[in-house]
């Protein structure tokens, strides 16, 4: 049974005043990714729901800045607030996305969020 | 048993047909044999995740927001500040449980209200009972209103 149920207020509680994603700063943990540092997208197994987007799997990209901290995708669509963890943006060059991203544009890119446990150091 | 119902049940069975996603290979109660890890992850791919998929452009029109769609947002945002369920789960719920048909097959909006619908019988608020009662009751109404 979900938390809302037998708790529906459980997140206004938390973050009526201070708002969310505010609401969970300090419980993301020490951020293990800083800007500049290069990753690549983890594939790993993606049941039922993510925010991950399929086409960044095993890309590599730079980490542009930690955002702030969160309960995952995974997590909060199940009201699930327990652990939050640490959002990062990150940068790829389009041609390292799209195998047939025409030349004549090698600095397009394309920024994108991901929460900690999707990034592995590249 | 011809009856209005009785042809009206025929040709829903028809559009839904036509409606089911396009997969260009047998793809119908296959065996288990018949579904290698590739598959099974094309299968399982939430409908949200677009990205990469090949696909021709859509027709792109400025509209001006309609009522209903204005009271489905707000019906949504209180669902929300009641605890009802958080910005992720709506997504969730509206994106992905869905289904490709009913992502790609409906209006925006129209997502938002069916699954607004929906958790409100999932975390039983109300039953599905009263919901289609509820249903039938406007159905009614609407088709003795002198208007239409």
């Amino acid at each position: 049974m979900s938390k809302a149920h037998h708790d529906r207020t459980h997140h206004a509680k938390k973050a009526t005043g201070i708002g969310d994603p505010q609401c969970f700063k300090g419980e993301g943990g020490k951020p293990k990714f800083k800007a500049g540092d290069t990753v690549r997208i983890r594939d790993m197994a993606d049941f039922f729901y993510t925010r991950c987007q399929t086409y960044t799997r095993g890309a590599v990209g730079t980490v542009t800045l930690a955002v702030y901290e969160s309960p995952a995708a995974e997590d909060e669509a199940w009201d699930n607030t327990d652990k939050p963890e640490w959002f990062y943006s990150v940068k790829f060059r389009q041609k390292d996305l799209w195998p047939d991203y025409p030349s004549a544009f090698p600095n397009d890119t394309v920024e994108t969020e991901f929460s900690e446990r999707w990034l592995e150091k590249a | 048993m011809k009856s209005p119902t009785r042809s009206e049940v025929m040709r829903h069975l028809d559009l839904v047909g036509q409606l089911q996603p396009a997969y260009h290979q047998p793809a119908q109660a296959p065996y288990p044999d018949e579904i290698d890890h590739e598959h099974f992850r094309a299968l399982l791919r939430s409908p949200h995740d677009i990205g990469g998929e090949a696909d021709i452009s859509i027709r792109w029109e400025e509209k001006q927001e309609e009522q209903w769609e204005a009271n489905t947002f707000a019906t949504c945002e209180c669902l929300a500040w009641r605890g009802v369920w958080s910005a992720e789960e709506r997504r969730r719920r509206q994106n992905s449980d869905v289904g490709q048909t009913q992502y790609l097959g409906l209006p925006y909006y129209g997502r938002w209200l069916l699954t607004a619908a929906r958790i409100m019988v999932d975390k039983q608020y109300v039953t599905l009972t009263e919901l289609n009662n509820k249903f039938e009751e406007v159905r009614k109404r609407y088709e003795q209103s002198p208007s239409r």
